[in-house]
């Protein structure tokens, strides 16, 4: 039997909440995507608290809050403790992500959840991979190959590729099969039959049509119009994903029409997020990679727009309009909030959304139709403490530190006392246990505490000594048939050192993020968070304009019925586009289509029946292969036997074989042939759903041949025709667009 | 259309054929017992490979290039390219626009960022007349449109070739490539370093042992001095020289090493204030233009330069390093040193600064790579008294001259223990001078002396051949594989194979399992016949075995079945139509149907007595057993009657019986019992094609 697969959705099903899902191959428990939302609500990772301790490894697929934000959390709180695995720039990117979240949130609030040493070692327990990577498991989950592929949507992003015993199990959401500015389309159409597909229904019921350049082309004007007119223009974006996209799509309209408008990218990490932007041009799209090998253009040394890590590098800018890309699209937290709250009040200003908010986000509030007259927001800020909060703070401090500082002096006598009394406790005082104190360093290192204390508290023996000593320890030395036995490394000349100070420069993870904000939020000065509720009257112009790099619902249906998976799970989307895609499905994908609730688990193990054999040589002599594109087939016919290591093994029939209904091998597509056709001089026309071929023969295809998995896959094909010449030649032409077994 | 049943036997192919089928082929076509032009053949199961494409330094025009001829370029289906060296991929541009190749081309992101730098540059120093020109710049832009790439570790399969490629030291992008044709893996290491210097990585560690190791022995069984100890070398040799006043010449190759050398100097001159006065200058156009590509590919590098990345200083952006154009712009006044280009100090701003300062004592020169044969590099190691100007004056030699290695190819310790890692079956050395290859050769052949390791040192166009049996697996899944078979069981169905994985499945699954799917034809014919519908089964009786009478359901018209394969309906009283699913018996049934109709309307009907019949059917038999003895007599000669109606055919002395009956043979001679079987089931199937029933 085959592979046995589970899927067991954690977070993320007949909803927009994040994605987390819970897949089992043969009882190794993969994790894909460890999502959280910006609203950092524990309570939607209840499922995954339960399971997170079996969890063997972490896949993770974007480098956005949704798909890995409570990596860190889930990591510290949750006992999540496996390898992670993901591409180079969903490693990047989603650390700024974390720290862009994490920067955002304890700006308002006493954020205590994760803290950024949490984002740290959460990220480090990453391994990286490159696109079309084979990664082998080792170990429980020997025999399993992970790879991740193209996903598009955001630079990195992941579409996982998990095989076992050649079963495939592909989990791809978020996808854009469009090449865009700075990506490539997903290659998903490229896997053909997967045992087994988990997708999203996201995008199932959004059937925008596409038009790169006339989308493009609006956006800029829109902003152009505002700007025009005096206004300022808001975009709220994410952290690193889709505002590469938004970020190069504004530099060439600028360029362009040779606008001088400023463009301000203001996030926490802007800075460095291009930075490593700039270094990622081999994840990036065919165009790029080109332009660069060729003249080597990057397209991120941007000219058009600048970065800011604070507001009051905006607040410094010249008055005038200007465009401001700023984070986090959900409008909740960060830069794009206050932003809003000062902005939505002119009407001259525009606040442009590119991608759909989350749910019940502020963002998705004003999206609404028809927006809001006013919203309610709290106003939160951090504001150093002063006067007598200061001084209550400092001597709360104060009073903390002498605390601690008194039970470690209590502890410590404590232990001194207990190290005392264990040398008490040795047979005879005065006979020192060579042996035993080198052989626990414990002991010794509890000699040592009893050092310290004497060194600061004077020389008081204990009450229960029986006799004062000093600590001695004696060195001794290991004797064998050579003399004294030496440990080598002590005379290695350590002139390596040289090379190694100069080799390692700087931690490994300290200082990634901008230092101004680092200073702001990370400083010891005391701080408090005030908060304080406002509404705000929208005056300003909302607009929404789909630049969300997702596949719209058509194409997804017609990618799925392409890749046609033997069994198909949809994750992510609300419970209509759910349902509505698992419907579509249904009818022309595949007949096995799940559709689970969060923790309820589906069995999506193949039926499929496999057995190995051993093609022998001198069957395979006798096999004569028909190339049919990337394939060869043949019919065969063969005897079971054994080789000798027990292999069951194909060997030439001893017997006739018995006539087989012969096969014929090919997809006659109507149009292709009707062209083969009139290029042998044929005269041919579609009439009534059939090819009229010559004046009396008519070709019929009956069936359906799109419905791949739910059909037969048989395809009818019907010749008719009264007896004549034509006839016989047509067939023979029909004949030969195909193979016959 | 192709007829269906046992294949015939004429395709049978005799074991050699079979055993060529397994033969793989390396063949060096250039740096075999050399250094340069490296290019590696090799080819397995009808796939083609070809590693690298460089040119000889040391010989220009056609000479330089890897011996082509030997090779048929259009059958080439995977070219890779591991590093950016011109001894590694100078004569790419040659062979992709001036030879029938057509096959795809693959190199790592950084290396074709910089190749093209490098031979547009290449193009424009060499000074050789314009037909000894092998390709000019037109030919590198177009050949860039042909190069894919391909980043560490990623898999492509190309027409069944899987390929992926390691981090392999030596210089920025360069690879190890491991190839898998049909389960036997070749790793091809290129120029490889397994020390991690100031910007690269070291050589990874394949994940899998390959079965043949074609590997670099440059330095053969000599060993680096550890890394930091030549780096002392190096910078005391410089410092004294400055301290004393002189100067310090640094030929060095403009990209690749030359960054870790300047990584080097930068490092020193910061940490020893008393000698930021003197200026190192970096003479090279080409670098500066490389540098975005060093800022670029900052992932291809080491942990220690990502750091120093991500804590925002640029490490490739020198502090006491300054840009030399052009000999012109420098002011030869007191102590400096200079790192110019090329290597060999053949010409170029090396040469020209060499040449000024060659005879001062208090100068020095550092040859800080691999030095070729024929070169004045190499000429100056031995330290001549004398050397030629580039004016063809003699001059006195009294500058210092180091020779300190930092070219990043593995040593000798280094190949060990990787290959004692790897344990691959078969070692290739290739790209090192005949000497030390063949020393290499032996030190190898003594380590791996107890286990079952062959080492190779081929020269140019000597091919090395070897056999992998690779057996054949196939999986079969689907219904067909519901159960699985006992010994003895037959299995039938359609093998399909995709690269170099079988699968055997039912034609009903074939739809699931693969891109392909089966039809049906569905033939209908019209015929006219006015004749009476029940003379037709008549005739149609007469010549068939199984005829059924019937009525269709829906129209209640009169049918007739043939062979439950074609069905007769009587369409109206003018016509009759012929239904059938196409496959060659049931066309061949529906052909003499069709002539049965056609000829009754000409002929009256005979009638035939019942006993005439009978003995039709008998001197049917008679007739049958006569062409089974005929053909049998064509096939083995000597065909006797002999008792009970067995047959007796003797070939060669060896003789078998066949009974007629039942088809079994006896024989002492397997072979001829074997033939006589197979030659008797096809007769049969020959003189009684249409089985009673369909399969």
């Amino acid at each position: 039997m085959g592979t046995s697969v589970q899927v067991s959705p954690l977070c993320g099903v007949y909803n927009e909440n994040p994605l987390s899902y819970l897949v089992s191959i043969d009882s190794f428990n993969f994790l894909i995507d460890c999502g959280w939302n910006d609203h950092f609500d524990p309570t939607l990772l209840q499922p995954l608290s339960k399971v997170a301790s079996t969890i063997d490894a972490v896949l993770v697929s974007h480098p956005d809050t949704l798909h890995l934000g409570a990596l860190p959390y889930a990591m510290k709180q949750l006992g999540l403790n496996a390898p992670v695995y993901a591409t180079e720039p969903v490693y990047r990117l989603g650390l700024l992500t974390m720290y862009e979240q994490f920067l955002s949130r304890k700006q308002i609030s006493e954020f205590d959840l994760f803290t950024l040493d949490d984002i740290d070692s959460a990220f480090q327990a990453m391994t990286r991979l490159t696109y079309s990577q084979n990664h082998h498991l080792t170990g429980k989950g020997e025999g399993i190959v992970i790879a991740p592929h193209v996903a598009g949507h955001l630079l990195g992003g992941t579409m996982w590729k998990i095989t076992k015993d050649g079963e495939d199990v592909i989990y791809a959401v978020d996808l854009n099969h469009r090449k865009e500015r700075h990506l490539n389309g997903t290659v998903l159409a490229s896997f053909v039959r997967p045992a087994v597909l988990i997708t999203d229904a996201y995008n199932a019921l959004n059937n925008q049509p596409y038009r790169r350049v006339e989308k493009e082309n609006e956006f800029g004007e829109t902003i152009k119009k505002t700007l025009g007119a005096g206004g300022n223009v808001l975009l709220p974006v994410d952290t690193v994903g889709r505002v590469l996209e938004l970020i190069l799509t504004l530099e060439q309209y600028w360029t362009d029409k040779s606008l001088n408008y400023p463009i301000f990218f203001l996030t926490y990490v802007a800075s460095s997020t291009i930075d490593y932007v700039k270094s990622f041009l081999e994840w990036m799209s065919d165009s790029i990679a080109k332009s660069f090998e060729q003249n080597r253009e990057n397209p991120f040394l941007l000219k058009h727009v600048r970065f800011c890590i604070s507001k009051s590098e905006l607040d410094n800018a010249p008055d005038g309009p200007k465009v401001v890309l700023a984070s986090m699209a959900s409008l909740e937290v960060g830069f794009s909030h206050d932003i809003f709250v000062e902005w939505a009040t002119d009407a001259k200003n525009l606040v442009l959304f590119t991608e759909r908010g989350q749910f019940a986000s502020l963002a998705r509030i004003l999206q609404a139709d028809p927006p809001p007259k006013a919203v309610k927001v709290t106003m939160s800020k951090r504001v150093p403490l002063v006067g007598d909060e200061l001084i209550a703070y400092e001597e709360e401090q104060n009073r903390i530190k002498k605390e601690e500082a008194l039970k470690a002096t209590l502890i410590k006598e404590e232990e001194s006392k207990a190290s005392q009394s264990a040398d008490i406790n040795a047979s005879d005082p005065m006979v020192i246990d060579v042996s035993k104190t080198l052989a626990s360093p414990d002991v010794a290192g509890q000699h040592s505490a009893g050092y310290r204390d004497i060194l600061i508290d004077g020389f008081v023996p204990p009450s229960t000594s029986v006799a004062p000593m000093f600590p001695f320890y004696e060195n001794t030395f290991d004797w064998d048939d050579f003399g004294e036995v030496i440990n080598p490394d002590d005379y290695v000349i350590k002139d390596e050192d040289m090379d190694q100070t100069g080799m390692h420069v700087g931690g490994n993870l300290d200082g990634k993020f901008d230092e101004g904000s680092a200073n702001m939020i990370l400083d010891t000065k005391p701080s408090k968070v005030v908060s304080n509720e406002l509404t705000v009257h929208v005056k300003c112009s909302l607009i929404y304009m789909d630049f969300e790099g997702r596949s719209d619902g058509r194409s997804i249906k017609s990618i799925l019925s392409q890749v046609a998976p033997l069994k198909l799970v949809l994750v992510h989307g609300s419970a209509e586009a759910t349902e509505h895609l698992k419907q579509h499905c249904l009818k022309h994908v595949c007949p096995h289509v799940y559709a689970p609730h969060i923790e309820e688990t589906i069995d999506v193990t193949s039926d499929l029946c496999a057995y190995k054999v051993q093609l022998s040589e001198k069957l395979m002599s006798n096999v004569l292969f028909k190339k049919l594109g990337d394939y060869e087939i043949a019919w065969v016919d063969a005897e079971v036997g054994k080789t000798d290591s027990g292999m069951l093994s194909l060997l030439p029939c001893s017997n006739a074989a018995p006539l087989h209904k012969s096969v014929l091998v090919g997809d006659l597509k109507m149009a292709d042939f009707k062209q083969f056709l009139a290029s042998k001089g044929v005269q041919v026309e579609f009439a009534g759903g059939a090819l009229r071929c010559g004046e009396y023969v008519t070709i019929r295809k009956v069936g359906d041949a799109s419905q791949k998995g739910g059909g037969s896959g048989l395809q009818q094909i019907l010749i008719e025709g009264p007896l004549c010449e034509d006839y016989y030649n047509i067939r023979d032409y029909l004949y030969s667009q195909f193979f016959l077994l | 259309m192709v007829s269906t049943g046992p294949q015939p036997s004429l395709k049978r192919r005799d074991s050699l054929v079979t055993r060529e089928d397994d033969q793989l082929i390396i063949t060096p076509l250039g740096a075999g017992n050399e250094v340069g032009r490296s290019c590696m053949y090799m080819s397995y199961k009808g796939k083609t490979v070809l590693f690298d494409c460089g040119i000889h330094p040391a010989y220009s025009g056609m000479a330089a290039l890897p011996y082509f001829d030997e090779i048929d370029p259009s059958t080439i289906d995977v070219l890779l390219i591991t590093h950016f060296h011109l001894d590694h991929a100078a004569s790419l541009p040659y062979f992709l626009e001036k030879t029938t190749f057509k096959g795809r081309v693959f190199m790592t992101y950084p290396t074709k960022a910089i190749y093209k730098l490098l031979l547009t540059d290449y193009v424009k120093v060499s000074k050789v007349s314009v037909e000894d020109m092998l390709y000019n710049e037109q030919d590198i832009n177009r050949s860039m449109d042909k190069i894919e790439v391909i980043d560490f570790h990623q898999t492509v399969e190309v027409n069944g070739i899987r390929f992926w490629c390691y981090t392999a030291g030596h210089v920025l992008g360069a690879a190890m490539f491991m190839v898998d044709i049909a389960g036997v893996r070749v790793l091809y290491t290129g120029d490889y370093s397994r020390e991690e210097d100031r910007h690269l990585r070291a050589a990874e560690t394949p994940q899998f042992s390959p079965d043949i190791c074609i590997i670099e022995s440059t330095y053969g069984v000599r060993q680096h001095q550890p890394q930091n100890v030549r780096e002392k070398h190096f910078t005391d040799a410089i410092h004294s020289t400055i301290s004393e006043g002189g100067r310090v010449l640094i030929p060095a190759f403009a990209l690749g090493r030359a960054q870790e050398l300047l990584l080097i100097l930068d490092e020193y001159w910061s940490n020893h204030p008393e000698i930021q006065n003197i200026p190192i200058y970096y003479a090279s156009p080409l670098a500066k233009r490389c540098l975005s590509v060093y800022e670029t590919y900052i992932h291809s590098m080491n942990d220690r330069i990502r750091a120093q990345h991500a804590a925002k200083s640029n490490p490739f952006v020198f502090k006491y390093i300054s840009p030399l154009k052009s000999i012109e712009n420098f002011k030869d006044v007191g102590p400096s040193v200079v790192m110019a280009s090329p290597g060999t100090l053949q010409s170029g701003l090396s040469r020209q600064l060499f040449d000024m300062w060659c005879s001062d004592r208090k100068n020095a020169c550092v040859l800080p790579g691999y030095v070729v044969e024929g070169t004045l590099a190499k000429t100056i190691i031995n330290e001549p008294k004398e050397v030629t100007l580039m004016n063809g004056l003699i001059a006195p030699l009294n500058m210092q001259v180091h020779y300190i290695s930092f070219s990043a190819h593995a040593d000798s310790a280094q190949t060990s223990a990787f290959l004692e890692e790897l344990l691959p079956n078969n070692i290739i050395l290739v790209h090192g001078e005949a000497n030390e290859m063949g020393r290499l050769k032996q030190k190898l052949i003594s380590q791996f002396a107890d286990r079952n390791i062959k080492v190779f040192n081929p020269k140019n166009c000597q091919s090395i051949e070897m056999y992998f049996n690779s057996q054949k697996m196939a999986k079969t899944i689907g219904r067909l594989a519901e159960k699985t078979p006992e010994v003895g069981e037959t299995v039938s169905g359609l093998l399909v194979k995709k690269g170099f994985t079988y699968q055997i499945m039912g034609p009903d699954d074939l739809h699931i399992f693969s891109q392909l799917s089966t039809a049906n034809i569905t033939q209908k014919i019209t015929i006219p016949f006015g004749g009476a519908f029940s003379v037709l089964n008549h005739r149609l009786k007469q010549i068939y075995e199984s005829v059924e009478s019937s009525m269709d359901e829906e129209s209640g018209v009169p049918t007739l079945r043939v062979h439950e394969r074609v069905t007769v309906k009587q369409d109206s009283e003018k016509h009759i139509s012929l239904h059938w699913t196409s496959d060659p018996i049931s066309d061949m049934v529906s052909d003499s149907v069709v002539a049965l109709v056609l000829n009754i309307g000409r002929e009256i009907p005979k009638v035939v007595a019942e006993s005439e019949a009978i003995k039709v059917e008998e001197e049917n038999e008679k007739k049958v057993e006569k062409v089974i003895y005929a053909l049998l007599v064509s096939l083995f000669g000597d065909v006797k009657f002999g008792e009970n109606g067995k047959l007796v055919i003797s070939v060669d002395g060896n003789v078998a019986e066949l009974d007629k009956q039942t088809g079994d043979v006896e024989s002492e001679n397997e072979g001829l019992k074997e033939r006589v079987r197979t030659a008797f089931q096809r007769i049969q199937n020959t003189v009684k094609p249409i089985p009673l029933s369909a399969a």
